[in-house]
């Protein structure tokens, strides 16, 4: 290489070594200057091969190890340019009749092109995020592109790079997707802060073509094979979840991000799409996970899971697992299960007896609770179940109704129903004449025990059926008027076919408040009563002497407790 | 073989007898006289014309299809239906248009025309002698209504128009249209359409018509002795009211010169006669006008009438009754004990959700509405209590016997008045003004009503000079402007202290009486809402003076009774306010806010405007809210403590209660439980606030500052933990007497028990042996509730209704059915199908009729045509004809000229 351009170069590249470090200091002159200087090399890079050892200039200028904080972008823009200009002259393409120094300096530009790719890397990885408060402003009427973030920016180059790369290189397809995406791929994984780099790489790339997507699966699937932190998880899933427009059967793939002359024909096949998602998924789901990872999972388990899995048999493991958990997980993995069993034959023994152990002293207050009452629901539907399964799973309802918020008693009771409705033999728990005339005048001597066992596990055996329900009896008079009327439903006649349980399941308290209370002033259709005595004493002891010393009177229980002084 | 036509008509003739043998004149003229032979007459025609139709086969139109089988319609053999005869029925509408149609075409365009107006004309129900008597007697009444045309004493309405000496008078002729149309009987069921109606006029018109030629004969004929008869009655008759009429118009004359008599005499003697004395006239401007009016009444029988109108309003008039005995001491006692107890049941009625018997019909519909949108929503409270729900037995209170204080409270008239002395805090102070002022005040109020409320400032100004010349304190001002908001209301109480604050409230009460000025009432609406406001802020003070807020409540209270709308705006508000604000962390001031709803609104209603939202409050609080400090747990126990006194009456079930005093318990606890004690959610506080004392602690009652702050030093802490341990436990202790009753109870209370016996096993120290006691004797009372449950309990009997009828799937038969007619249950359908049908079928039979009119005016159009052309073509015929003859005439003089020249020649 000729040694003027050495020269120039070292003395260019000496002036822009100082540059970085002056750079807050130095007004925007200075950095003016620095983009006239990136030009100028750019350009002469352009004009003729003399100049490639600007590349490296360049590539110094970005400078990785020193400044992957805060890298230099415009010099990064400015390589990418390069670099896509020398591809798509066909630089980068080796033939085998070239000249020996053809090839030499084909080398050496692929080589350098690494070393920049790799720069990407550590911008992406490291790049400090907020750096890009500044940018707008430096580069304000300069370059609009630069004012994002850093790793974005770097984002978007790389993934350029690749782009050119398979368009103008042929046969380096694969070569490309599987060494440099992959490369990609765990950069936005692991890189420092990046929430938005993600976004990003979701919104702009894995969403928009399918063969990133694609790509994404198996690079994933790879990834999560091996055991890793459980926040790396997390970027994991919400780049998985991200993609839940599964395609149909007759899906036309169409949107590629870098096409290449001879369509590949496992881009192109719906089935190898949902093979490498349900491998990238598997691959999770096998992985450690953490309890609140789990519950996420199951929760976007049927929507956006279970369509990717040619061979949904495959998440029985994962299911039968979670359900077995106990508590809120049980409630969750219950959905995926029920999908399973209806759908793939899959044959869970004691599926109802731990439905049963399901219902326990939380499951009321629990915010899954209309969840859990439509799929109770399904599951009890059949009229072919047993009637005793049935009583026990009513009786224990009707148990923890005793301890529950207004809005789950008035999912329980039509519930309750409904039931009744489809199974008339568990009516007796309603209605009960005792026939026999001895144990009628024993009942009447001694009276009776709940023949209810409530801490047997097997629901078919607890006896619930000999019982009555007097809980929901006593529920009739809940102090709300409205749980009350509902509790009634069950002493009169069920003169209708069946309660639509949708219009019960998402009460709460707020919503029956705001039902009392309205939300605004509004005038009272009726005069409230007013209690006609005026009490002599709220708080105090007030003429106390006078009654003899005796407090009575309404609110004589109050003072009796607390002491307002 | 039948015979031939010929012999069968004459065989017809012969059996109908219209041909007969020869009758001899004897006979004849026999028939004559007694008038058969009009009868024979129209016998014969009948007879005639039903050989004439058995004759002509083409008449008679056969229906195509054959009729059916007996056997397959529940019809009958219907011999009539079939054989209509089309000819006779389009002759018949061709002489009807020809009647009426044609008339109207032939009198379109014109002008004038003749009328018969004559009476019965148009009656075809008379016959023509009948028209004629009738008309005969009209006459001669007229004649004897009046004696002479020119009689001016008479009224001139008979004064008519004639013609030829004949009345003309319209309204006849209206009144035979309009028998004319009740009479049509024949078709007037249905409803007749414009055509129809024409049809029958015309069928009528034609009957007549068909009559006429025998009635012409009549009119010749002589009449009938009867007829002469009756004429000759009617004459006498006549002339005798003519000699009765003259009779009486001659004593009336006669009585005319009676009362001038005297007058004659007067003008005979010449002199005038001394003028009579009136003494009438000067008794009436003393005495009552109204009687003088009746007196000088145009006619005594005028008095007479209007005095027995009088005597019968008397008897309507109510009766004086005598007034009221005053009452002795124990009659006011028991009429009190009455009205207390009254009141009381109302309040369990309320709380059963039943109507309160005389107050507003329209409470079910708000209860109803206040459900939730869903439509199971039937509340059958009468059900419930059937089934012996708790709520059903209650005993009513032993609060009978109230103080003088509350009871005048409640006399609407008299609370506003007193009630603001009453309220004063310094009771003994007022003792004697209260009298004083109510003497004062009640006698402004007469004063009030006698002066039409004018002087109104200085009565007010009386009742607060004695105020506060009593009240001992001359630094307060007397009077104070009503306040419009809280913050004024801050403002005005700013440096008074606590003591006089209730004094101010009094005065502005008294100042703003709603008798004093008719805005008053809407201030002291908008001034209570303020004390409310008050109370909340106060407890909200860092050092709250509960007996301020006592006594700002007991005022609010007496406001509510005049202002319930205004006051339980204001509680909704404040509620409203938590809801959205704070739901979960209470503040002391809201519940300062929700015990004042204890006892200011009934707490044991089924459905309250204020305490059900109030309920909701507190349950959701206690449901919901984090447990993590002492001063939560310490508001926790108030809320709880508040959930109790609000059920003390109805003594409905809370679980939030059970749930958060448990829970309060297991957290409090000196050890932690290791087993779940029951089906309530446990929820551990973040920090520790187990009991864990070095030392002896025991426990206190808790105040009310404990919700605010908690101790610093442990000993204290220490103090509170195990105060409040023992309040949740005399709290669960009273909750297990309220609800003893309930079915569930020992599903609700055995992890009470099992709570208790775990503290039981854990406060085994030493240092807890104050609680132990506490702790067992609760342990006790709730072991003797259970067994007393388990003895009570029996199998559930909630199905002991009638049973359902099933649906009956038997098709209902019908007796005589009839397939044309529709045995449609619905009413309203069948009629409308009815109508419709009548309606398809009239509008059919309109467009047949328009039809045949059309063609019925096109053909006497063409015949008109045809008529004016052969008309024309005759005279043309007979012009040329005529020119012809002529000019053959002239042709043959011509030859006649000519042949005569060629003679000549």
């Amino acid at each position: 290489m000729p040694a003027p351009v050495e020269a120039s170069k070292k003395r260019k590249s000496s002036k822009n070594a100082g540059a970085p470090s002056k750079r807050r200091a130095v007004a925007e002159d200075d950095f003016t200057e620095t983009l006239s200087t990136i030009e100028k090399l750019e350009n002469e890079i352009a004009e003729s091969r003399k100049h490639y050892n600007n590349i490296s200039t360049l590539i110094s200028m970005l400078d990785v190890e020193k400044s992957a904080k805060k890298p230099e972008l415009a010099v990064a823009v400015s390589l990418c340019r390069v670099f896509s200009r020398l591809m798509a002259a066909g630089n980068f393409a080796e033939s085998s009749r070239a000249a020996e120094n053809e090839k030499i300096i084909t080398a050496w530009l692929k080589e350098r092109c690494l070393e920049y790719q790799r720069a990407l890397l550590a911008i992406m990885r490291e790049a400090d995020t907020t750096s890009q408060v500044c940018e707008p402003r430096l580069y304000r009427g300069v370059k609009v592109k630069l004012t994002r973030n850093p790793q974005i920016t770097a984002l978007t180059l790389s993934m350029r790079i690749i782009k050119e790369r398979i368009t103008h290189i042929p046969g380096a397809e694969n070569a490309v997707w599987s060494t440099n995406f992959k490369h990609i791929v765990e950069a936005v994984i692991e890189a420092q802060d990046g929430q938005d780099l993600q976004t990003e790489f979701i919104e702009k790339f894995v969403k928009e073509f399918e063969d990133v997507r694609y790509h994404t699966f198996g690079e994933i699937a790879e990834y999560a094979s091996i055991r890793r932190s459980s926040d790396v998880f997390d970027s994991l899933v919400a780049i998985l979840s991200a993609c839940d427009d599964v395609p149909g059967d007759d899906h036309e793939f169409e949107n590629f991000f870098a096409t290449p002359g001879g369509k590949n024909k496992r881009l192109t096949s719906v089935n190898s799409h949902k093979k490498r998602a349900q491998e990238a998924w598997l691959a999770i789901l096998r992985n450690n996970i953490s309890q609140a990872q789990r519950k996420s999972l199951l929760r976007i388990m049927v929507h956006h899971i279970e369509p990717w899995f040619s061979r949904p048999e495959l998440l029985m493991d994962f299911l039968t697992d979670s359900y077995n958990f106990g508590g809120a997980t049980s409630l969750l993995a219950l959905s995926g299960l029920f999908y399973l069993i209806q759908e793939k034959n899959l044959d869970y023994p004691q599926f109802y007896a731990k439905l049963y152990s399901l219902l326990d002293a939380d499951l009321l207050h629990s915010k899954h609770r209309s969840r859990f009452f439509r799929l109770l629901n399904t599951f009890l539907a059949s009229t072919h179940l047993p009637a005793a399964l049935i009583a026990s799973f009513l009786k224990r309802l009707a148990r923890l109704a005793l301890n529950a918020p207004p809005s789950a008693i008035v999912v329980i009771v039509p519930f309750m129903y409904n039931i009744f409705k489809n199974h008339p033999t568990c009516t007796f728990m309603m209605h009960r004449e005792i026939r026999d005339k001895d144990l009628a005048a024993d009942i009447e001597a001694a009276g009776m025990d709940d023949p209810f066992d409530p801490t047997e596990k097997d629901p078919t055996r607890t006896g619930a059926i000999e019982s009555s329900l007097w809980e929901i009896e006593t529920l009739q008079s809940h102090y709300h008027p409205n749980v009350a009327a509902i509790a009634r439903i069950i002493s009169e006649q069920f003169t209708k076919q069946q309660y639509n349980l949708e219009d019960f399941l998402d009460h709460t308290y707020q919503g029956m408040v705001e039902a009392e209370l309205g939300t605004g002033e509004k005038p009272l259709r009726k005069v409230p009563v007013v209690e006609y005595q005026i009490p002599k004493r709220i708080f105090t002891d007030r003429l106390l002497a006078e009654d003899g010393g005796v407090d009575s009177g309404p609110a004589a229980f109050m003072r009796g407790l607390w002491d307002f002084s | 073989m039948p015979p031939s036509q010929l012999k069968q008509l004459k065989a017809s003739l012969r059996d109908s007898g219209v041909v007969g043998p020869q009758q001899s004149k004897k006979q004849k003229r026999q028939n004559a006289k007694s008038g058969a032979t009009t009868q024979n007459r129209n016998q014969r025609n009948a007879a005639l014309q039903a050989i004439r139709d058995r004759f002509n086969p083409f008449e008679i139109k056969v229906p195509s299809n054959r009729s059916k089988f007996d056997a397959t319609t529940r019809d009958g053999p219907s011999t009539s239906a079939g054989h209509s005869r089309p000819g006779v029925t389009k002759s018949l509408g061709e002489e009807r248009r020809r009647a009426t149609l044609l008339q109207e075409m032939n009198t379109r365009n014109k002008v004038g025309g003749l009328v018969d107006r004559r009476f019965g004309e148009n009656d075809p129900t008379m016959t023509p002698e009948e028209r004629a008597a009738e008309r005969f007697a009209r006459e001669s009444q007229k004649k004897m209504r009046k004696e002479s045309m020119f009689n001016l004493e008479e009224e001139e309405d008979e004064f008519q128009l004639t013609h030829l000496g004949q009345g003309l008078s319209f309204d006849e002729k209206d009144r035979d249209d309009f028998e004319m149309g009740g009479s049509d009987n024949g078709e007037s069921d249905d409803e007749t359409s414009r055509k129809r109606k024409r049809f029958v006029e015309a069928e009528e018109e034609e009957e007549d018509f068909i009559d006429n030629p025998e009635g012409d004969d009549l009119h010749e004929r002589k009449k009938s002795k009867a007829e002469v008869m009756k004429e000759v009655i009617a004459k006498s008759k006549f002339y005798k009211h003519e000699r009765q009429q003259a009779k009486e118009d001659d004593d009336d004359l006669r009585d005319e010169l009676d009362k001038e008599l005297p007058d004659l005499f007067e003008a005979l003697r010449g002199m005038k006669a001394p003028a009579k004395p009136e003494p009438p006239k000067q008794d009436l401007d003393t005495m009552n006008p109204e009687r003088a009016a009746m007196l000088q009444g145009p006619e005594k029988t005028d008095a007479e009438k209007e005095y027995d109108q009088r005597l019968k309003q008397l008897t309507f008039d109510k009766r004086s009754q005598p007034t009221d005995r005053t009452k002795t001491e124990e009659e006011k006692i028991e009429e009190e004990a009455e009205r207390l107890k009254k009141l009381e049941e109302d309040r369990m009625k309320r709380m059963r959700g039943e109507q309160v018997s005389d107050e507003e019909g329209e409470e079910e519909d708000d209860d109803k509405d206040s459900f939730f949108n869903d439509e199971e929503e039937e509340s059958d409270i009468d059900d419930a209590t059937a089934f012996g729900l708790p709520s059903a037995s209650y005993e009513p209170r032993p609060n009978l016997a109230v103080e003088d204080e509350d009871d005048f409270l409640i006399d609407d008239d008299l609370v506003e008045t007193r009630s603001n002395v009453s309220l004063s805090v310094d009771e003994d102070d007022m003792e004697e003004s209260d009298l004083s002022d109510e003497d004062e005040s009640e006698q402004s109020e007469q004063e009030d009503e006698l002066i039409n409320g004018m002087s109104l400032p200085a009565a007010s100004a009386a009742s607060t000079a004695v105020a506060a010349s009593k009240s001992a304190d001359g630094k307060l001002a007397f009077t104070y402007p009503c306040p419009d908001s809280h913050d004024e209301f801050t403002a005005l109480i700013k440096g008074v202290p606590n003591e006089d604050v209730p004094t101010i409230v009094q005065r502005i009460r008294a100042l703003h009486h709603p008798r004093l000025h008719p805005d008053n009432k809407a201030k002291l609406g908008r001034f209570s809402e303020i004390l409310v406001e008050h109370v909340s802020y106060m407890a909200n003070q860092p050092e709250p003076s509960f007996v301020l807020a006592e006594s700002i409540l007991r005022h609010v209270h007496s406001l509510a009774k005049t202002h319930p709308i205004n006051v339980a705006m204001a509680f909704r508000a404040r509620l409203r306010e938590i809801s959205k604000d704070r739901p979960l962390n209470l503040l002391p001031g809201d519940l300062a806010i929700l015990t004042g709803i204890s006892t200011v609104f009934p707490t044991s209603d089924h459905f309250h405007a204020v305490s059900t939202p109030a309920h909701l409050c507190l349950a959701r609080f206690l449901g919901q809210c984090s447990a993590n400090t002492l001063s939560d747990f310490a508001t926790g126990a108030f809320a709880t403590s508040l959930c109790l006194q609000y059920q003390a009456v109805a003594k409905r079930y809370m679980p939030e209660l059970i749930n958060y005093a448990l829970n309060a318990l297991c957290n409090l606890a000196p050890t932690e439980p290791t087993k779940g004690l029951g089906s309530f959610p446990y929820r551990k506080s973040e920090e520790s606030v187990r009991l864990a004392p070095s030392k002896k602690v025991t426990p206190r009652k808790l105040q009310f500052r404990d919700l605010a702050t908690s101790p610093s030093e442990d000993q204290a802490k220490e103090e509170l933990k195990i105060s409040l341990v023992t309040t949740f436990i005399s709290l669960l202790d009273t909750s297990s007497d309220l609800w003893a009753e309930k079915s569930a109870f020992t599903e609700i209370f055995t992890p009470v028990r099992e709570m208790l016996n775990h503290l039981q096993q854990s406060f085994k120290s030493k240092v807890y042996t104050s609680v132990r006691d506490l702790v067992q004797s609760t342990l006790d009372k709730i072991n003797a509730h259970l067994d007393q449950s388990r003895l009570t309990r029996r199998p559930l009997l909630l199905h002991n209704h009638r049973p359902l009828a099933i649906k009956a799937g038997i098709p209902k038969f019908e007796e005589n059915f009839n397939p044309d007619k529709h045995y449609d249950p619905d009413r309203e359908r069948a009629e409308s199908n009815r109508l419709k049908a009548e309606l398809k079928r009239e509008r059919k039979g309109a467009m047949r009729e328009l039809r045949k009119d059309a063609s019925f005016v096109a053909r006497e159009k063409l015949r008109e045509k045809k008529e004016r052309d052969s008309e024309y073509e005759k005279k043309y015929k007979r012009l040329v004809a005529e020119i012809q003859n002529e000019e053959g005439r002239a042709a043959n003089d011509y030859e006649k000229e000519r042949r005569g020249r060629q003679g000549k020649r």
